[in-house]
């Protein structure tokens, strides 16, 4: 077999070609340290995705400094959660599921995207830098709907990210006479202690309590106020922490009948 | 040698345009420098191409996921 | 071969009938699938809709198995058939057995066809949409599943054909080489049993099972891993037979001689060896495979790209010597040499160069981490619409201008028309390709009716969403128009009359510079290279698969379907898709 000289050329072009490629590939993975998407994410029953620990309430979780694990149910035809927040400056490691069919989970404008796949979980690690906002594609069908399942990754400052959580409780009537106590619980989802302010309003009155929540555990906070202070009425009261606000409405004086029953109870959480 | 297959055409093909040879160019007597000029320029298309879309297109569109020492821990 | 004085209906008229039914049935597809393209087009973009967004999948289905199977393999079938019979200058064995593979072939696609279309009316309690690549859970009706085994039962059967064919050549001529149309046929033959055994034991083992209820569970990365395994050879198969007519028709065309027949069988080769243990590499991205099974498969892959890039030069250099017999000169003025006017060659050249093109973006998606660029982008779709849109199509519709007459005897009605065909086919795609590519690479998905979302807009780097989604819709229609002028021509050609008695071309195919004497004996030795092949297959599959199986189990868990069809399916709610499955499946007992 005589190959002519010019196609030995070009076979050696071609091979050297070939090697050059999958040289970039392996300068990728070991050079700029970009991992693939494996089997380290590990396998999930499909069935027992909405049962699993961390599946059935998905959503963002500090393990160390600077380092945040989020759980993603990619499901017909939506995320869960989003929007998903995370501060900017730290290494998230996603871990997404399906409990139904296969879906993509695209972070538009970047190079995060992985398939999900039921019965697997697909387990990505990113380090986000900057700020900013970012559309959550499916792209891959997953039914007659598809073109609607999207969602949202909002990049936070790292000083204005946090994981707090806010829930207030206040009973909806007392007796004119009688105290009002309005407790508020603050979660601290970060590993760093919280140092903040919790503040009530209640009617006309307004409080002020510092505390300081622990990492990965939560306060709670009484505030009493004297209904006789406020007079008969429908009176609206506040609590806030941080951007966190709770809300209701209390009545002093009427019925004095299961005033203890009638509790209004608030929770927000950052999602 | 080359197979006879070609030669023995003695009616019109559909292609009009394809008369017959001009002239008869043997194995020997040909050298395809034009197909070399030409997979020359591929070649240098491809890698420009490649290393455009590689460390511009690819490295620039982070962030991009990563290995970490992370991996596997949270999972029960 | 010998009988190079006349055309093929004359040597073989009741072959020629087969080859003009597969043919047919492969224009069929086209037009319908086309169609279906240019709807999509205009939908996904936003120019024109007129449907319902969950139709558009139904479509989508459509246009996929039509396309990508049915009018690739109809054709195939038909041209094969005429390089066997061409090259061995022997008829098929038993041509009740050729119609009987044809048949079963015809019977298999509209089984699988009903069931799809079905999915545009809720008058019929059946659908299919789940895309040609039939990911499970997603379900469609189990004739979809029948008709597609059928099909490639058939198409086998249609291999079967061409073997024996081949034998019975053998035992009269025990001491001759295989001619190289033939050798080419058989390579691609045994590349697809290869293959196919991917699909058939998904269908077969898994997925029919669980959509008759006789299993309960699916293993959804297991049913996707033989899918791929099936699913990268597909693309050969396609572009084997466009391959064959570059080798043996091209040169010709051009007014020369193939380069070198040595090197058109080691390339023939290598896609044998190589085509299968590749398909991982649309699993990049996938959960539950280790990076370094990802890693063999993109070896894998990029030393496919020899066998392509060797054709380039062998090809290039064919229809140089063309142009250089016809008077061209200089270092690249040849090129004016070549017959640009006939569609025929220019069809297929302008395919090459498209192909050319595709190479490039298929280097990328066979590049493992850049996957996460591309993936599942609009950029693929802009890959395989080169590939197998115009690389595959147009070198098929520039040959039938070429082989219609052959097979019936009537002239072409418009040679005009038919380079204009191809001229507005290469234009169209080249608009509709190039958007496509820029599209993904920011993010724009495939597979979806509405890329319009409401959380964020996508940002073009260069241009905008506008103006791509302009060039898609413009190149769709140039495509649609470009297809209605093949198929008009070809419908007023074949409803002509037989033209005189010698007024059609001889069915010849190209002579070689460096003949099939100067190939090693080695190379005819397809036993050798299957079983290469097949170890290749063993060693790159079984560890992934067996990993695949140990973590979700061989019939996996307990999953419901997820039949999609368009009107009952609710959206968001669990609960609500597993009273559709209910509904729509009685037979399948629902797990709550």
């Amino acid at each position: 077999m005589n190959i002519h000289t010019y196609e030995k050329a070009w076979l050696i072009a071609a091979m050297l070609l070939i090697v050059g490629f999958i040289a970039t590939i392996t300068y990728g993975s070991i050079g700029l340290g970009i991992a693939m998407v494996d089997d380290e994410g590990g396998s999930i029953d499909p069935n027992e995705v909405f049962d699993h620990e961390e599946f059935s309430d998905p959503g963002v979780q500090q393990v160390g400094e600077d380092e945040y694990e989020v759980y993603v149910r990619a499901q017909t035809f939506t995320f869960v959660p989003s929007p998903i927040e995370v501060p900017a400056g730290s290494e998230v490691t996603f871990h997404v599921t399906s409990p139904d069919v296969i879906h993509g989970f695209s972070v538009v404008g970047t190079n995060v995207n992985t398939m999900v796949i039921p019965g697997e979980i697909s387990t990505m690690t990113v380090e986000f830098d900057e700020p900013g906002e970012y559309g959550l594609v499916c792209n891959e069908y997953c039914g007659p709907q598809h073109h609607e399942m999207s969602g949202q990754l909002i990049v936070t400052p790292e000083e204005e990210f946090d994981l707090t959580e806010l829930s207030a409780e206040a009973p909806d009537e007392v007796a004119t006479g009688e105290e009002i106590e309005v407790t508020a619980t603050v979660t601290n989802g970060q590993l760093e202690d919280l140092d903040t302010t919790v503040t009530a309003e209640i009617g006309d009155v307004t409080l002020e309590e510092d505390v300081t929540v622990a990492g990965d555990g939560s306060e709670e906070v009484t505030f009493v106020v004297d209904s006789s202070d406020l007079g008969e009425g429908d009176h609206d009261w506040t609590v806030t922490v941080d951007d966190y606000e709770e809300s209701g409405q209390v009545t002093v004086g009427t019925d004095e009948s299961d005033e203890n029953d009638d509790t209004t109870d608030t929770e927000d959480d950052n999602e | 040698m080359s197979s006879a297959t070609e030669q023995s055409t003695e009616r019109p093909d559909t292609a009009a345009d394809v008369d017959g040879p001009i002239k008869e160019i043997g194995h020997d007597e040909y050298d395809p420098i034009g197909t070399l000029v030409l997979i020359g320029l591929y070649f240098l298309i491809l890698v420009a191409l490649w290393f455009f879309m590689y460390f511009v297109e690819f490295v620039g569109n982070d962030p991009t996921v990563v290995s970490s020492i992370l991996m596997g821990v949270g999972l029960v | 071969m010998s009988n190079a004085t006349t055309a093929y209906f004359e040597d073989f008229p009741e072959e020629s009938k087969v080859i003009h039914s597969a043919f047919w049935s492969s224009f069929i597809a086209l037009t319908i699938g086309g169609l279906f393209g240019l709807i999509q087009a205009l939908h996904r973009t936003d120019v024109f809709r007129f449907m319902d967004s969950a139709d558009y999948y139904t479509v989508l289905t459509a246009h996929g198995v039509l396309l990508a199977l049915t009018f690739t393999i109809f054709f195939l079938v038909g041209l094969f058939t005429w390089a066997t019979t061409t090259s061995l200058d022997r008829g098929m064995v038993d041509l009740r057995f050729t119609w009987g593979w044809y048949g079963l072939m015809v019977l298999g696609t509209i089984l699988a066809a009903v069931p799809i279309l079905a999915g545009f009316t809720d008058s019929i309690d059946m659908s299919a949409s789940v895309l040609f690549t039939f990911y499970a859970p997603l379900e469609g009706h189990p004739l979809f599943y029948v008709g597609l085994v059928l099909f490639v039962v058939g198409s086998w059967l249609a291999g079967v054909d061409w073997f024996r064919t081949w034998w019975a050549w053998k035992q009269d001529n025990p001491d001759e080489r295989i001619p190289l149309p033939t050798f080419m046929v058989l390579t691609t033959t045994l590349m697809w049993y290869l293959a196919t055994l991917g699909v058939a034991i998904a269908i077969l083992a898994f997925i029919l099972p669980w959509t008759l209820g006789l299993v309960d569970g699916i293993n959804p990365l297991l049913t996707r891993t033989l899918f791929w395994f099936f699913g990268h050879p597909v693309v050969y198969f396609w572009l084997l037979p466009a391959y064959m007519m570059w080798y043996i028709m091209l040169p010709k065309f051009a007014g020369g001689k193939l380069f070198s027949d040595p090197l058109a069988r080691v390339v023939f080769v290598l896609f044998l060896i190589l085509s299968v243990p590749t398909g991982i590499h649309h699993q990049y991205l996938d959960p539950g495979i280790a990076e370094g099974f990802k890693f063999i498969a993109m070896t894998n892959t990029m030393f496919l790209l020899l066998p392509s890039l060797l054709t380039a030069f062998t090809v290039v250099a064919s229809m140089e010597h063309g142009a250089r017999q016809r008077g061209g000169t200089g270092y690249l003025g040849w090129l004016k040499a070549l017959p640009w006017r006939d569609p025929v060659f220019t069809g297929m050249s302008l395919a090459g160069l498209m192909f050319a093109a595709a190479g490039f973006s298929g280097m990328i998606n066979a590049g493992m981490n850049i996957n996460y660029l591309v993936h599942n982008t609009f950029w693929v779709v802009g890959h395989f619409h080169l590939t197998v849109g115009t690389a595959v199509a147009l070198t098929f519709m520039a040959a039938s201008y070429w082989f219609i007459p052959q097979l019936t005897g009537k002239r072409l009605w418009n040679r005009s028309v038919a380079l204009i065909q191809v001229l507005v086919w290469f234009i169209g795609m080249t608009f509709m390709s190039n958007a496509m590519h820029r599209g993904g690479l920011f993010s724009i998905p495939r597979r979806t009716a509405e890329p319009q979302y409401e959380e964020f807009a996508f940002e073009a780097g260069v241009g905008s969403v506008a103006e791509l989604n302009l060039q898609v819709a413009l190149g769709g229609t140039l495509l649609f128009l470009s297809l209605v002028l093949f198929l008009a021509n070809m419908v007023v050609t074949v409803m002509g009359d037989r033209a005189d008695s010698g007024s059609i071309p001889a069915n010849t195919y190209a002579g070689t510079l460096s003949g099939s004497e100067d190939a090693p004996l080695i190379l005819d030795n397809l036993k050798l290279w299957t079983t290469i092949a097949v170890v290749l297959v063993v060693f790159a599959y079984t560890l992934p698969i067996l990993s695949v199986i140990q973590d979700g189990g061989l019939f996996g868990y307990e999953i419901n379907g997820f039949p999609v069809s368009i009107a009952p399916f609710l959206p968001a709610e669990l609960p609500a898709s597993l009273e559709t499955v209910t509904a729509a499946l009685p037979e399948i007992e629902v797990i709550p």
